[in-house]
């Protein structure tokens, strides 16, 4: 066996072995959250933990809608009850079981501790008096059957002062007892599920159990149909769409370069012999992103596939440089330190995103280096051992040069292409910089619209305003919360906000319920009172006993402590607005209608709480975004500065340095103008691609500038470089399509820049003179 | 012939009176002659009372939907169900308070039992209740039981008594024994 057999052999036992791992050990995982940074902040951190497993990721949003109000009204009774009983929710609201109605068994019992009416003239003669008159009358009026049960036990009203305390935020109007948009037109309803909203299969799971329970609804007339969303909604959708289109865009992508390359060459075996560094590259990138990851992100998987459009650049180099004067492994080693100086510049270029704490850019940046590192080792180590003697691609037109120098003499258009750009970034309407962390996700604007519409209604609006409450434990927190109380009952009265969700509101601290216990008289001193206030009333005898027992006991009782509400609607509400995090306890005040973010900023500024921080979830999330996209671009900037210098080494000049990068850098500022000019913000995927573009347009300066020694040679050089950049335009082209955000922006970035670094380094090519010529 | 015809609508009107009396037809009467706004007494009788507890004050019901009981001794209080909605409103207590009526079965129920005999609605009182008529035009008691188990679980029966058209007395008994008599003042609310 020849060692070019053994090298064959032993590479399709490598790729059937990689092929083995891929299949059996790579997970594919599509979830928008696996790509979200960790956050450069303790603010940004505690937020993104809470969009990933938080209350508002965890809440679903619904609306009956299309038949008339009592259809609406009874759908929305029966589909609550059906979804109470199926227990994927900790909470089913649609206004027939408001929380301050439910007779919570705990709190009842705990009333005197909770209720912020218990003070140290709560249970004087006087007060009782006050309270037992109050009763009366509420024996005298219609509601009496209603109240009556809890009079002995409460004569003080003390369980409905803790409720109406509780905030039910703003609801929307009721018909029929359930909740109806304005119009009337939709029943709502608000469910919480207890699979966190970014678990994309447990809540594409539930989303699912819900729309059969719909479904399954008796008697529903056929023409009412379900509105779902929310942030579990979003995910399923955008995994959806990511799984559907990372496939979509693989096939297409990888059908047109392998197409286009057979239109090119005619060769089906040339076609064949592509396909071993371009496989050889793309697995090499899954299986290092898995092994570095764990997973693989479906948006990885249909970046990495485009990459084939990149690293065909290599065989088709080697096959363009084929000639019957040499044999494949001679061919590749002459243009190998042209190329090596490319795919190295490239490699570089991704690595640098390997720093970008952005884990999509992360794993892009890993597979493309590794993808672009083994194709490149695979065509100039492998590849010729797979080229059979005789083959040979067909030849090429020789009048390619002569076409291509004609470009030359639109240099003097160069400055006027710069100009242009830096004038359309200068004037443009479009802002410059993307600083939505929303523009990440892939959901369509119908989708997001509908949203809007729905929490509007529900009154159950994006949270966009916090405060955030910090301390060493639950009781630090809930003492800090309960000083907060007191000034935003202030801010409320005074209209700064239109409302807030306190935790301090469901359960007092320990102190407070010490407190509390406190100003709880002692059995003969409550009894003496209570029958000094009852004397002229026509109470039963005795029939206070319940009530001087309740005292009694929770005079001595231990205070209620965040535990024992586990696993009522009520611990959840608490839950979810006091958790520990990061070795401490935290707790989110959410704010309604701030009237002015400056000034609350100021004002709590001034309250001079340290624990007590405000925060605008909106600026926060642009600063997230923004503070990523500086590091994208510094990353960028250091890419190209090494990229320099490798090139300067490679190349051994550093005046050839400056023509190689003009048209490279040319073509990124008219990139940025395009993409400008089509309305589109620059995140940091943009940024991140200019990398990719530097790393292309190298390649292409490159291989315009080398010397071929004769017509012929240079002609297969151009006709190489024209179908290396076309397959390049192509697969980002079918990218750039896509819906997905991150993908769009890569696509569209190097689609263009592709274009245009092909365009000006062609424009700026020397020319070269033949002596044969 | 004249005269064969005349007894024949003799007999026809002696009929239709007697078999006029009906709940459909004292339905209809009450609706007819309604009044705008009655003022009432009301005496509660109640197991946790060793005395019942009296109120004054006025009913009004503007057609279809709103009912109004306004107390005004021994102090001001306000229960207004209109529609859906249920407010009540008390000096005392400083409460203003709007609540849905479908939050309140039991109370559904009872308010159903005002508003369909005050437009006539046998059907909607009879979907509530089951309907029970005694006596005669003159005087005559109409006893309400409730149908379903929300409205069983506050009200165990609603008894009407009046004459003609007018209501005389509403007594509303629950389950446990405790009840309320309101006699209906006939003439202009004080």
């Amino acid at each position: 066996m020849s060692r070019k057999h053994a090298i064959a052999l032993l590479w399709v036992l490598l790729m059937a072995g990689g092929m083995w791992l891929s299949a059996t050990h790579v997970a594919i995982h599509s979830e928008l959250a696996d790509l979200l940074p960790e956050g450069t902040t303790a603010t940004q951190r505690l937020l993104l933990n809470q969009a990933r497993s938080g209350l508002a990721g965890r809440l679903l949003l619904l609306g009956l809608e299309g038949g008339d109000v009592d259809a609406l009204a009874e759908a929305s009774r029966e589909l609550s009850e059906r979804l109470r009983a199926s227990g994927r929710f900790t909470l089913v609201e649609n206004g027939a079981q408001d929380i301050r109605q439910q007779r919570l068994g705990i709190v009842f019992e705990s009333r005197y501790l909770l209720s912020p009416m218990v003070g140290p003239d709560a249970f004087s003669r006087e007060s009782l008096r006050r309270a037992l008159e109050n009763r009366l009358d509420d024996l005298r009026s219609p509601l009496a059957p209603l109240v009556k049960t809890t009079i002995p036990e409460d004569p003080t009203g003390e369980f409905f002062a803790v409720v109406s305390t509780w905030s039910g935020a703003d609801r929307p109007q009721t018909y029929r007892g359930v909740w109806f948009s304005k119009d009337r037109s939709k029943a709502l309803m608000l469910v919480e599920t207890k699979a966190a909203g970014f678990d994309a299969d447990a809540q594409a799971a539930i989303q699912q159990d819900v729309r059969d329970i719909f479904a399954s609804l008796r008697g529903r007339p056929a023409q009412l149909h379900l509105l779902m969303t929310g942030a579990g909604v979003f995910a399923v959708e955008a995994k959806q769409t990511i799984e559907r289109e990372a496939w979509r865009l693989s096939t297409a992508a990888a059908a047109l370069v392998l197409l286009f390359l057979y239109v090119s060459y005619r060769s089906i075996t040339l076609v064949l012999l592509s396909l071993i560094p371009l496989t050889a590259g793309v697995m090499a990138g899954m299986l290092a992103v898995q092994g570095w990851f764990g997973f693989i992100h479906g948006i990885t998987l249909g970046f990495g596939i485009t990459l084939l459009g990149v690293v065909d650049d290599y065989p088709i180099h080697l096959f363009s440089h084929l000639s019957s004067r040499g044999s494949a492994a001679a061919v590749v080693q002459e243009i190998w330190p042209t190329m090596r100086i490319g795919v190295l510049t490239t490699a570089i270029g991704f690595a640098a995103l390997l720093f970008a704490g952005f884990p999509a850019l992360t794993q892009l940046g890993l597979f493309a280096v590794t993808g672009i590192l083994t194709a490149a080792a695979v065509t100039r180590w492998v590849l010729p051992n797979f080229v059979p003697g005789w083959f040979l691609p067909r030849a090429i037109t020789p009048a390619l040069p002569a076409k291509f120098e004609r470009l030359g003499r639109m240099k003097p258009l160069m400055p006027v292409a710069i100009l242009l750009a830096c004038a359309t970034l200068f004037w443009s309407h479009t802002p410059l910089w993307e600083t939505e962390l929303s523009s990440i996700s892939p959901v369509s604007e119908a989708k997001k619209q509908l949203d809007g519409q729905i929490r509007e209604e529900l009154g159950a609006p994006d949270v966009r305003d916090l405060l955030v409450i910090e301390g060493q434990t639950d009781e630090n927190v809930l003492q800090y919360g309960e000083a907060a109380q007191v000034k935003l009952q202030t801010l409320r009265a005074n209209g700064a906000i239109g409302g807030y969700d306190l935790v301090s509101n469901y359960l007092p601290s320990r102190r407070t319920q010490q407190d509390r216990q406190s100003h709880l008289p002692e059995p003969s001193v409550l009894r003496r009172n209570l029958d000094q206030a009852l004397k002229g009333l026509p109470f039963a005898p005795d029939l206070f006993a319940p009530f001087v027992a309740a005292v009694e006991s929770a005079r001595t009782k231990r205070p209620l402590e965040r535990k024992a509400m586990q696993d009522t609607a009520l611990g959840t509400r608490i839950a979810s607005l006091m958790f520990e995090h990061g070795g401490g306890w935290t707790a989110i005040v959410p704010l309604r209608r701030v009237a002015d973010r400056k000034q609350l900023a100021q004002i709590v500024a001034d309250w001079n709480m340290p624990a007590v921080r405000y925060v605008d979830l909106k600026t926060e999330s642009n600063r997230l975004m923004s503070a990523y996209r500086d590091r994208t671009f510094l990353i960028v900037v250091c890419g190209l500065l090494v990229i320099s210098v490798v090139l300067a080494v490679g190349i051994k000049s550093l005046t050839e340095l400056g023509p190689i990068l003009f048209p490279i850098m040319s073509a990124l500022a008219v990139v940025a103008a395009v993409l400008n000019l089509s309305g589109e913000s620059l995140s940091l995927f943009h940024i991140a691609t200019f990398l990719l573009v530097i790393g292309l347009g190298l390649d292409y300066t490159l291989f315009f500038n080398r010397p071929e020694g004769s017509e012929e040679g240079r002609s297969r050089t151009l006709y190489g470089l024209l179908v290396c950049s076309t397959t390049t335009m192509l697969v980002f082209g079918v990218l750039a399509g896509s819906s997905i955000p991150v993908l769009h922006a890569i696509g569209m970035t190097a689609a263009v820049g592709s274009f245009c670094c092909l365009l000006f380094a062609g424009i700026m090519a020397r020319k070269e003179l033949y002596a044969s010529a | 012939m004249t005269a064969a015809a005349g007894v024949f609508f003799a007999a026809m009107a002696l009929d239709a009176s007697a078999a006029a009396w009906t709940v459909e037809t004292l339905v209809e009467l009450i609706k007819e002659q309604r009044e705008a706004s009655v003022a009432f007494e009301e005496s509660t009788y109640s197991s946790l009372l060793t005395e019942p507890v009296k109120a004054r004050g006025f009913l009004s019901f503007v057609p279809p939907e709103r009912l109004e009981k306004v107390i005004t001794a021994p102090s001001q209080e306000r229960y207004i169900v209109d529609g859906d909605r249920v407010t009540f409103e008390s000096e005392r207590k400083g409460v203003n308070r709007t609540v849905s009526l479908e939050d309140y079965p039991a109370l559904r129920s009872f308010v159903e039992a005002f508003r369909s005999s005050l437009t006539g609605d046998i059907v909607q009182l009879r979907k509530t209740y089951e309907v029970t008529m005694e006596g005669s035009r003159a005087k005559w008691t109409l006893l309400l039981r409730p149908r379903e188990v929300s409205g069983k679980s506050v009200v165990d029966y609603i008894l009407l008594t009046g004459s003609g058209g007018r209501i005389a007395t509403i007594a509303i008994r629950s389950p446990d024994g405790d009840r309320s008599v309101m006699t209906l003042l006939p003439g202009p609310p004080r």
